[in-house]
């Protein structure tokens, strides 16, 4: 999947380094026209430098961008057909909403009509209608970003970049404009290059997210792949709550891959092409609410029996910590059920397709 | 802070703003005394000596020629003060702190010296005493000061507005123009009208650069030499109220506009 037949972005061998940081290791990338592409990860691991470098605002130390066939590397921002949505918005304070949106539409040199007509067009829009001729300062934080991402859009990018817009709003405000910039970009059908640390935002709104970490792709794939898959220690922690299992890698039978942990022969998920070693000391990731918890031996692949040591009462459901042996392991189950096993023996089970070996 | 320490305070601060109120009121008091000499008693009052200030050729010729030489040397002072602004912020280089420091260093040098080295180098360029020699002097006097107020509200600038502006297709001399320039304009209001007052109070360097032509504070002083009269109470309290009124507007319409900026 990510190497569509038609990328409109192609980031060839780029590596970049800040005095003696590397901010990125040579990196290697195509993203598809129409494609919203989450760049996820910590603060300080490339994610940033990789979007600046697309929009012009660094030079690769080597390697090239490559932007809709032609190769960008050398051009500034304003010679390029990207556009940024900036992380404080950075709306110009002395124009009003209109002036704002008109700025770059004014600089490709389009028509009073047009730059009118285009203006009005984003602005039902983004139900921007009302303010248009109030000033940035005389804006909720919600309405500021429609108006930040308006003015992107309005001389029609190739790409859009997207830096962390959504850090400056406050957590409900979050959850309803994540919804909103999916339906945009599936409506504008634009191709969204977006950054965030936060792992939750890229799961909402992503097609595919990239996790960077050091500088350097850590994995690259689907929302639910990257969940159910994850290609590294760093990526199961990063995204979700997970259990990490430390244990030793066995020979695999028909499309199952073998995991021995305190002794207990489980099946784990055939590592597809993943860097996982067949053989010694690994790490298995394995998700809460993937894990069944019932009194009796369940009918999953795997089975393991345990002690609930403690409950978190979460609302709708229950997170349980069961011992077994000397490692805890937690898992979710309904309110109900959870109050039913609180104390005594518990089997645990899950199938093989939720135990993921993990690259170190 | 204890009471009493309070106390204290209050009183050095009454007792300060008696003292500078004390020699304006009376100042101001005496232009309005119905005859030649100034002191106690005042037996008669008059509008005369006022209406007088209005009247009189010369100081309405003075105070258009201080107006005029105000205006040019603050339009030059900003033009070059926001140059030099500009030129120093961002990226350091060789020799930054030194240019910085030469730039200031006409704002402290001592009237006088300043004075006189600029009758030296006219002379030696060639430029007649006159206005554009006091224009010239009051200019480069005040650069220094548009530099710092320009220098403090760039360093407010946000990176992300030029980059914005040049994600948008604006090339570095555009986004100059339209965002940093915008950006920048309550600071050289400020910076302006504070050089305005400073070129139409200056005595000295106009004094040594001048020509034939008083400017206002000249025209006083060469006043002051014939006689003290209740005419120079009078011009001054006008000067006093005029820059009055345009310093607390400018700071008022400085204050308003620096709030929005920062509301963004």
């Amino acid at each position: 999947m990510t190497d569509a037949k038609d990328p409109i972005v192609r980031i060839e061998g780029v590596t970049k380094s800040f005095g003696s940081f590397t901010a990125l290791h040579e990196m290697n990338l195509n993203i598809a026209s129409g494609e919203f592409v989450t760049f996820l990860g910590p603060s300080g691991c490339g994610k940033s430098t990789t979007l600046r470098i697309l929009g012009g605002f660094e030079k690769p130390d080597t390697g090239r961008v490559i932007l809709n066939g032609q190769d960008v590397t050398a051009l500034p921002p304003n010679k390029r057909n990207v556009n940024m949505v900036f992380q404080d918005y950075a709306l110009f304070p002395n124009m009003t909403v209109r002036r704002n949106i008109a700025f770059g539409l004014e600089l490709k040199g389009m028509g009073q009509q047009a730059i009118k007509a285009r203006i009005d067009e984003l602005a039902s829009f983004l139900e921007l209608t009302a303010y248009l001729d109030r000033r940035p300062d005389q804006l909720s934080g919600g309405q500021r970003q429609r108006v930040a991402l308006a003015r992107a859009l309005a001389p029609d990018p190739a790409l859009l970049l997207l830096d962390e817009p959504l850090g400056a709003l406050d957590a409900k405000l979050r959850a309803q404009v994540q919804v909103e910039l999916k339906a945009i970009q599936r409506r504008t059908n634009k191709t969204f290059f977006f950054v965030t640390h936060d792992q939750e935002e890229a799961l909402t709104m992503s097609d595919r997210i990239v996790v960077m970490n050091k500088g350097r792709i850590e994995q690259d794939g689907t929302p639910e792949e990257l969940y159910f898959q994850p290609a590294s220690r760093f990526v199961a922690e990063f995204i979700g709550e997970t259990n990490l299992l430390s244990g030793r890698a066995l020979p695999g039978d028909q499309g199952a891959a073998g995991f021995d942990w305190q002794g207990h022969q489980l099946r784990a998920a055939a590592t597809v092409g993943k860097t996982a070693p067949a053989q010694g000391a690994v790490t298995a990731s394995l998700r809460p609410e993937r894990i069944q918890v019932q009194r009796d031996r369940p009918t999953t692949e795997n089975a393991v029996q345990g002690q609930v040591v403690n409950r978190l009462f979460k609302g709708h459901r229950m997170l349980l910590d069961v011992a077994v042996g000397d490692t805890v392991v937690q898992a979710y189950t309904d309110t109900d059920r959870g109050r039913d096993l609180a104390d005594g023996p518990v089997w645990l089970g899950w199938n093989a397709s939720s135990l993921t070996l993990l690259a170190d | 802070m204890t009471r009493n320490t309070r106390i204290l305070m209050q009183c050095i601060y009454w007792a300060f703003v008696l003292y500078l109120l004390i020699p304006l009121a009376l100042m101001m008091l005496m232009g309005f005394k119905d005859s030649k000499f100034i002191g106690f008693p005042i037996r008669d009052v008059t509008l005369d000596w006022y209406l007088a200030v209005f009247q009189d050729s010369q100081v309405l010729n003075a105070m258009g020629y201080s107006a005029i030489i105000g205006v040019l040397s603050t339009a030059i002072a900003l033009f070059m003060g926001t140059w030099i602004a500009v030129a120093l912020t961002g990226r350091s280089f060789w020799g930054r702190a030194i240019l910085l420091g030469l730039t200031l260093l006409p704002a402290v040098i001592p009237g006088v010296i300043s004075a006189i080295a600029f009758r030296i180098a006219a002379r030696l360029v060639g430029l007649e005493p006159g206005m554009w020699a006091i224009i010239w002097s009051h200019a480069i006097h005040n650069v220094p000061f548009v530099v710092l107020v320009v220098m403090a509200r760039l360093s407010t600038l946000p990176k992300s507005y030029g980059e914005a502006a040049q994600d948008l297709g604006a090339d570095p001399i555009i986004t100059f123009f339209r965002v940093t320039l915008p950006y920048l304009t309550p600071a050289m209001i400020g910076g302006g009208i504070f050089c305005l007052l400073l070129s139409f109070d200056d005595f000295v360097r106009s004094f040594f650069l001048g020509g034939y032509e008083p400017t206002l504070p000249v025209l006083i002083f060469a006043k002051l030499r014939s006689g003290m009269s209740p005419e120079i109470n009078a011009i001054s309290t006008v000067v006093l109220v005029l820059t009055a009124v345009l310093g607390l507007w400018a700071e008022r319409s400085m204050r308003g506009m620096k709030k929005r900026a920062a509301n963004d």
